[in-house]
């Protein structure tokens, strides 16, 4: 067997492997990464990357059919728009090729061994990578552990014929005439929205009383609303029973009725959240503390066993690829002998549905949880110029501070194009801005940014534009 | 009965300035000439052309983008349509601050304003009937207007010749327009109706265009805009704009000296510029002294006449809405009894433009006049996740930092959506922040703002994606 040593060892090449290995290489220390499948994880190959490809195409597609309708007001019109769905996906597939291999680039162009196989613990030391050309043993001082996660499975639903993970859905042959979702968080709704604007009638199947549970009502009825204009019809309080007996349509049941109720369905996709990846490449021979299904961390990443060190999906939530990738800089960065600690106050999360969501720190009711007095400021797009000119005044940005000394605790916007504000709110949040700082920040005129500027002036209690 | 603030024009700067007065308490009243409140920037400036450029980006993203992600279309203008798009925005816009007048107690006076000295201020009716009001302080906030060619006669007619205001309502696709100035509006306005189909040649007498932006920001940006098909004439200076049987022509001769040279063009816009607007303001008459330039004279916003105080495009600095707006909020303030206050240093610009381009703070050339040592780091769009999923790889971001301290001095972003990205510099720059801040503050994946991390962590360190 091939022996290889090296000071740093990567176990995953998602975002917070690839992160680690780069930052590793950078800082000179001698790296490998081992990646089972394809460079890039789920985000890049089957995640982030692939569905807001897909969700451009689809918000494309529909706008041009709004506008066959006459329904656009800018002026533009299309006769007949015709989609062709195998180009779309080949575009897509495009993107992640050259996403993938920029990994792959990156890592090569800062001397970071990529090896293709599956690896599998021997200790906390080393591993073995099984390969067709024969076996490798390698062994490093320092292991980090970025394996990720894997989509849950319903035991009444298993994967498989048209029951898809949100794999499968970024990569379908055609538009299903009929889809299912099971789950309204953002996995589900994300796609869920793409695919009803690409022509599929889609419900959506939640168990929860509403969509989007980890959010508040407030925040999220702008997608909800969205929804129903678009035809999508979702159940909640309902939850998924079977496949019927020919396959082609999903049996549900809806809470406190007896009666089942039966949907069409094509293909049935379960978007009920993801699990962290912890077996099948030895990790229980180190034998490490858990917290729960997750390894258990403390706040610089270090695991139970020294010199074993754990980031992203494997760790916990949230399961977002920018918190594995500030997890895996910082981890190169301690293992090159910096002083470094995992010390966020601000990870936004972004559903890309539409319109979109972003939430940075404390919700209000969080806040009130921890028996903060708070205020609130909340400005609607409705009176923003920019978003007129845009025509989507949906939603609004809302910041959430305490009120004895106007300390931000949290900002929350749903609105289209939001998501691109989400590093503002990280920033503020970061720097321990009060109300007061925002507000007195200038914000560029017309732009969607006024709105937290408004936002703070609300809570302070003289929003100018309301 | 005596009004605590009377305030001189509705335009961004009055506006706000009368709505932040009216919420300190104070009463106050608006003095507007024209129709409807809200000024230029509402009325025939910022609003109207960007919800142009919104319509018209539809149109070019139809046309070019759309078949690369699978959806096919054959676009149709109804330009009527589309400035009734345009229209409404204004209307409602508009409109807005006349509900928040109402809202905040606000009395509107409709004529023209004349200062007649501490404490008085007339108002001229269409009519010709005088109205004169007491007002214990006075704000100045008349804004600009077109300034037309230093040493050539233009001949407005609105239709042929036009400026801006005519620019945004033209009654079809011109097949040539000429645009004489190559900055933010000239740009802009070009844009929207290159996308519709014109050719559009761009006259600028600087070497430049965007003069005053930062160099690597107007170079790249002007090779973008080439690419749209704009055709740029250089260090010319223009000698005559006149009307011909097909439209009008321009002449120009380089500046450094050569032959003149002859254009013909359908339409031409005349965009060099605007002029501090004081007309029958009756300043010279009140003792209100004027600069050099023809601006309001000011000294923390006030004028030498006690109790006269001056704000936006009358005053020195940037002619940008955002800065008037907060200037109107120190005047109230100030009026009040409190400490108004603007940061000068902290103001972001913004070209509304495909791509984008935004800015705050210093650019490299004004560190290298001013022998501050400063370090870069920049950041591509096309290694952006996001952007590839959205067909926006154009641009880039660029950060500049004290050498020494790290302070961050100036954010430049050329690309999709920048206007909504430099918030996140402004507010760290309000903090005095370090690129170390903005680099190590968790950034949302995957969005366009990623790279404005990257290029923090190109800057005092190493970018992770390149």
């Amino acid at each position: 067997m091939e022996e290889i040593s090296t000071k740093v060892l990567v176990i995953g090449g998602g975002p917070g492997g690839y992160v680690t290995a780069i930052r590793a290489g950078q800082l000179g220390l001698p790296t490998i990464v081992v990646e089972e499948a394809k460079l890039g994880g789920t985000c890049l190959n089957v995640g982030c990357i692939p569905s807001k490809a897909l969700i451009h195409a689809a918000e494309a597609f529909h706008h041009a059919k709004a506008q066959e309708k006459g329904a656009s007001p800018f002026g533009l019109s299309v006769a007949s728009p015709t989609l062709d769905f195998g180009k779309t996906i080949g575009w897509k597939d495009g993107i992640v090729g050259r996403l993938t291999n920029g990994v792959a680039g990156l890592l090569r162009k800062h001397k970071v061994k990529a090896i293709a196989g599956k690896a599998e613990l021997i200790d906390g030391k080393s591993c073995v990578v099984r390969m067709a050309d024969g076996d490798k043993r390698i062994h490093a001082e320092h292991i980090v552990l970025a394996t990720g996660s894997a989509p849950v499975e319903v035991p009444a639903l298993p994967f498989g014929g048209p029951v898809i993970s949100s794999t499968e859905a970024l990569a379908l042959d055609a538009v299903p005439a009929t889809l299912v979702v099971v789950g309204a968080g953002y996995i589900g709704l994300e796609l869920g929205m793409a695919y009803a604007k690409l022509g599929s009638k889609v419900t959506v199947v939640e168990a929860a009383d509403r969509i989007l549970p980890v959010w508040d009502p407030e925040l999220t009825a702008p997608v909800a609303k969205r929804l129903k204009q678009l035809g999508v019809e979702v159940l909640t309080a309902t939850t998924a029973h079977a496949l019927s007996d020919d396959q082609r349509a999903l049996v549900v049941r809806q809470s406190g009725s007896v009666d089942k109720l039966t949907i069409a369905a094509d293909k049935v996709l379960v978007a009920v959240g993801r699990m962290p990846r912890t077996q099948g490449f030895g990790l229980e021979k180190l034998d490490l503390t858990m917290q729960g299904r997750f390894i258990a961390i403390d706040d610089q990443c270090a695991t139970s066993m020294r010199n074993v060190w754990a980031v992203g999906d494997v760790t916990g939530e949230p399961m977002l690829a920018h918190r594995a990738m500030a997890q895996g800089e910082m981890v190169a960065e301690i293992i090159a002998g910096e002083k470094r600690s995992f010390d966020k106050t601000a990870i936004a999360a972004v559903c890309f549905t539409d319109p979109e969501i972003v939430s940075v720190g404390l919700l209000p009711n969080q806040a009130k949880a921890q028996g903060l007095e708070i205020v609130i400021g909340n400005f609607p797009f409705l009176a923003n110029g920019r978003a007129m000119s845009q025509d989507d005044e949906a939603g609004f940005v809302r910041v959430v501070a305490r009120a004895d000394n106007h300390l931000v605790l949290g900002i929350q916007a749903v609105g289209m194009g939001v998501a691109e504000l989400s590093s503002a709110f990280a920033l503020a949040l970061e720097m321990g801005a009060v109300l007061e700082d925002i507000a007195g920040t200038i914000h560029a005129h017309p732009t969607r940014g006024e709105a937290f500027q408004e936002a703070a002036l609300g809570a302070l209690g003289h929003a100018l534009h309301i | 009965m005596a009004y605590d603030v009377v305030v001189i024009g509705s335009g961004p700067g009055g506006y706000v300035s009368a709505i932040k007065a009216a919420q300190l308490g104070l009463k106050v009243a608006v003095v507007e000439k024209r129709e409807t409140f809200g000024g230029t920037c509402l009325n025939i400036g910022c609003i109207p052309s960007k919800a142009l450029l919104h319509a018209s980006e539809m149109m070019a993203e139809a046309q070019h983008s759309f078949d690369t992600l699978g959806v096919e279309v054959t676009p149709k203008l109804n330009l009527p349509k589309m400035m009734a798009h345009k229209d409404a925005t204004v209307a409602s816009n508009v409109n807005g601050v006349a509900f928040l007048f109402k809202k905040n107690k606000i009395d509107s006076f409709r004529g023209t304003g004349k200062v007649l000295g501490q404490g008085k201020v007339s108002v001229t009716g269409e009519d010709g009937k005088v109205e004169e009001i007491e007002a214990r302080n006075i704000v100045i906030a008349t804004g600009s207007d077109v300034a037309g060619i230093p040493g050539v006669s233009v001949d407005f007619d609105e239709k042929v010749i036009v400026s801006s205001t005519g620019a945004l309502s033209l009654e079809k696709v011109p097949g040539h327009l000429v645009v004489v100035g190559g900055g933010v509006i000239g740009l802009e306005l070009g844009s929207v109706w290159a996308r519709l189909g014109a050719k559009v040649t761009v006259v600028e007498y600087l070497d430049t265009i965007l003069g005053g932006m930062d160099g690597d920001v107007a170079k790249q940006f002007q090779r973008l805009l080439s690419k749209q098909g704009f055709e740029f004439k250089l260090g010319a200076k223009v000698t005559g704009v006149a009307k011909s049987e097909n439209g009008a022509t321009v002449t120009f001769e380089p500046v450094k000296g050569g032959s003149a040279e002859t254009i013909e063009a359908e339409i031409v816009l005349v965009s060099t510029g605007r002029r501090p607007y004081t007309d029958g303001l009756g300043l010279a008459e009140a003792g209100v002294e004027l600069d050099e330039r023809g601006r309001v004279k000011t000294d923390g916003h006030r004028t030498n006449v006690e109790g006269i105080y001056a704000i936006g495009d009358v005053v020195v600095g940037p002619m940008l809405a955002h800065k008037a707006e907060d200037e109107g909020i120190a005047v109230a303030e100030i009026i009040a009894g409190q400490a108004g206050h603007v940061n000068y240093s902290v103001i972001p610009s913004v070209v509304y433009t495909s791509p984008e381009v935004a800015s705050v703070g210093k650019t490299e050339e004004q560190l290298k006049a001013e022998g501050i040592a400063y370090k870069a780091g920049k950041f591509p769009f096309s290694a952006n996740g996001r952007a590839r999923a959205m067909l926006h790889t154009d641009g880039f971001v660029k950060v500049l930092a004290d050498k020494d301290t790290d302070r961050v001095l100036g954010v430049h972003i050329v690309g999709f959506g920048a206007g909504e990205m430099i918030h996140e510099a402004a507010v760290l720059m309000e903090f005095g922040g370090s690129s170390e801040d903005l680099g190590r503050t968790c950034h949302a994946h995957p969005t366009m703002s990623e790279a404005v991390k990257e290029a923090a962590l190109a800057t005092f360190f190493k970018p992770i994606h390149m």
